[in-house]
């Protein structure tokens, strides 16, 4: 046990109470200064003052978009159906380019995070099929890490994208690969890189949507969003400091999602958060139809709220009665304060 | 002039002095120019930044949380964001967000805060460096004012100033001692004194840790303490050669102890007005208890060298005063500006006091010894000085 000192001896007493006439003389002091502060308020320098009680969370200010290279007010809708043709047997074929590049993403308005990216940005593009559809992706590795691309879905050992099983599962600095497969099952899908550490590499930015229609189709909506939840790990201690959707924390809150009283919304919501266990969503003022992992035309569930695992993913649909602004935000209201947070601006 | 008389035999300061004198301070200058520009032929360029901040002071008021910030690091930072409980907080820094080395700043955040509970707030810089700052009960921080200076004058009077009074109302009954139990008395005193230091020091020791490594808490230890220790005994040996008297000399000694303890004393408001402050610790009446028990011990230390003279009560008065009386102005300090710097400082200055005391009174003993020997009494006085304040430690913690 440490020697104690004068000093030890005066940090007991922070468990005693408050008993002398001079602790006593401070503690009504308090409340008088309180007072006082409420009539002196005006002089002092609040511009983001939200009535009497503090600001809510959120950043000040804006990234820089045109530098990051995307705007995830862009991202919400930005499917990329690839480069179309028709094969000698009738089946069409879709082909990607994808690079995998080292960049610095400004997540939070003056921090920039050393992300690795699918080109350039996070989330990387939504590919976006429709079942039975050739894919062929044009993988090339830009960076100065080996990378891979591993997709969920049904397709051939070479094609997995992880180490061991081919050239396609470590794509060293420099070098290419293609990956070809067919793109079943319908349903909603992602794509990471698999290269090991794991973690890290997904962490970085390595991650994007593929999304596969079943070929009737989904019934149609007003309007299809994209919307992948992320976290950001700045500091590189494994533990995540921000929270987004679409990569950029608080980006939906400063920037409303804007729909309409009676639109048919449909959201492909797909989780890839590391290093903390669950994620959420929760709806405000509504409730939508949950299909997981998009792979049923069939609801599973009438919910206002649905939580998910690592590279869970479902479809959520639903239609506002009322126009007003409505939170969406994860459930776990601790990611909502660090960044994953937004609004739908409803309008009549 | 007329004068002629040139004194070869004596050195002078020529110019040709100056210039050899100069000439390693240029050389110097060169290769710190040629270092800087060229590298020096070393990768000096730093991987990742090296940064620093400490948070010096936060004011909590009316949904108003503010963090005083100083740059210890060894180049510029920028401020980009401040997480509090968890949740990112929008946030001012004035007078700007990007800090100069050793510069300072000030973060504002409207941040609706519950009496006392706990926050734990993190700040990134531009590259991604979390800093962190604890506040372990939240309540508003007292704001200079007629009453709250009157709390903290309460809080010195009770750790400073009654101790050593009290102590001093020993003085009458001290007074018919024998001569032997006087010497005890003050070999008593030396041990009080020399575990008082070793407290004082390591007092300072455990706050420097709290001072910015760019002004070396422990550099600034050594240089109060042995700055005071040198001091004082200039001062008491410039004073033997003017006063033979030896009454005078052991009041001189007196008051050199007061000075000492006053700087002790200091230093220990400091400290506790700050920790008061920033809700480390809240006196209960146990504490003040406990540390009046602890410090009549001081008052006792002043008296001890002047029992066999008849100093007036104004001033043993003005001593216990000297003694005593900087507690109050170092609640002051503390509570409103709390310096880990100047606590440390003081307990540095208060250190070098008390052992310079020491090594007087050893002087004072060394006469009395002379006279009629009492190693016995020498040693077992030192033991029960320091042991008084051991045990009342051990009853008090």
């Amino acid at each position: 046990m440490k020697p104690l000192s004068r000093r030890d001896f005066l940090k007991v007493g922070g468990l005693a109470f408050l008993g002398t006439a001079g602790a006593t003389a401070l503690t009504q002091q308090t409340k008088h200064d309180h007072v006082h502060e409420n009539n002196s308020n005006e002089h002092a320098s609040h511009t983001m003052q939200q009535g009497d009680h503090g600001d809510l969370p959120g950043t000040v200010g804006e990234v820089d978009h045109e530098k990051n290279g995307f705007n995830p007010s862009d991202t919400l809708t930005d499917f990329d159906y690839g480069e179309v043709s028709t094969l000698p047997n009738g089946q069409t074929l879709r082909e990607y380019k994808i690079v995998a590049l080292n960049k610095n993403i400004e997540v939070i308005p003056g921090i920039e995070f050393p992300a690795w990216t699918y080109n350039g940005r996070i989330p990387g593009p939504t590919l976006r099929a429709t079942e039975g559809d050739r894919i062929r992706i044009n993988f090339s590795n830009g960076s100065n890490h080996p990378h891979s691309m591993h997709f969920h879905g049904f397709h051939p050992g070479e094609m997995d994208g992880v180490p061991g099983t081919g050239p396609g599962g470590l794509v060293e600095p420099g070098g290419n690969f293609m990956y070809e497969f067919d793109a079943e099952p319908f349903g909603l899908h992602l794509y990471h890189c698999h290269v090991f550490p794991l973690a890290r590499h997904i962490a970085k930015g390595l991650y994007g949507t593929f999304i596969v229609d079943p070929k009737e189709g989904r019934p149609p909506v007003d309007q299809e969003l994209i919307m992948m939840m992320n976290g950001i790990d700045v500091d590189f201690d494994d533990a995540n400091d921000f929270y987004a959707v679409n990569g950029i924390p608080f980006h939906y809150q400063n920037h409303p999602i804007q729909i309409r009283v009676g639109e048919k919304i449909r959201i492909y919501l797909v989780n890839i958060l590391e290093f903390d266990l669950i994620n959420s969503f929760h709806l405000h003022a509504n409730f939508f139809n949950y299909y997981p992992t998009g792979t049923s035309l069939t609801p599973s569930e009438f919910t206002d709220t649905i939580i998910q695992g690592q590279a869970q993913r479902g479809i959520l649909e639903f239609t506002y009665k009322y126009p007003g602004m409505y939170m969406f935000h994860a459930h776990v209201t601790e990611f909502a304060e660090l960044g994953w947070n937004g609004m739908f601006e409803v309008m009549a | 002039m007329t004068q002629s008389t040139v004194q070869p035999t004596t050195k002078r300061f020529t110019f040709r002095t100056f210039v050899l004198l100069l000439i390693p301070i240029i050389l110097l200058a060169g290769v710190i120019a040629l270092f800087l520009y060229t590298g020096g032929g070393l990768r000096l360029d730093s991987p990742a930044p090296v940064e620093n901040l400490d948070v010096e002071k936060y004011i909590l008021k009316h949904n108003n949380i503010d963090l005083y910030i100083r740059n210890t690091g060894p180049e510029e930072l920028t401020i980009a964001s401040v997480i509090i409980n968890e949740a990112v907080m929008p946030f001012e820094v004035m007078p700007s967000p990007t800090i100069s080395r050793l510069g300072r700043a000030q973060i504002h955040v409207n941040y609706a805060w519950t009496q006392g509970e706990a926050y734990g707030i993190t700040i990134f810089t531009s590259n991604s460096i979390p800093f962190s700052v604890d506040i372990p009960v939240a309540f508003e921080t007292p704001q200079p004012s007629g009453r709250t200076f009157w709390g903290f004058t309460l809080i010195g009077l009770y750790v400073g100033v009654i101790p050593v009074f009290l102590g001093i109302f020993w003085f009458p009954a001290l007074r018919q001692l024998g001569r032997r139990t006087m010497t005890f008395l003050m070999a008593a005193t030396a041990g009080l004194l020399i575990f008082l230091g070793l407290d004082t020091i390591a007092e300072a020791l455990e706050v420097a840790a709290k001072v910015p490594s760019a002004f070396q808490g422990i550099g600034l230890i050594g240089i109060g303490a042995v700055a005071t220790f040198l001091l004082l005994d200039a001062i008491s040996k410039s004073q033997t050669e003017i006063k033979g008297s030896e009454s005078e000399r052991r009041l001189a000694i007196a008051l050199m102890i007061a000075i000492g303890i006053g700087f002790h004393n200091l230093g220990e408001g400091l400290a506790i007005g700050a920790a008061y402050n920033v809700g480390e610790i809240a006196l209960g009446t146990f504490l003040v208890v406990g540390f009046i028990i602890q410090n009549i011990t001081e008052g006792l230390g002043i008296i001890a060298p002047v029992l066999r003279d008849r100093p007036t009560i104004g001033r043993l008065a003005l001593m216990g005063l000297i003694g005593g009386g900087p507690a109050i102005i170092g609640a002051w300090i503390g509570g409103y500006t709390p310096s880990p710097f100047l606590a440390v400082l003081f307990l540095a200055i208060g250190a070098g006091a008390i052992f310079e005391v020491v090594y007087e009174i050893t002087k004072l003993i060394q006469k009395d010894t002379a006279r009629e020997s009492m190693p016995m009494i020498v040693f077992s006085g030192v033991l029960t000085g320091m042991l008084l304040l051991w045990v009342t430690g051990l009853l008090i913690k």
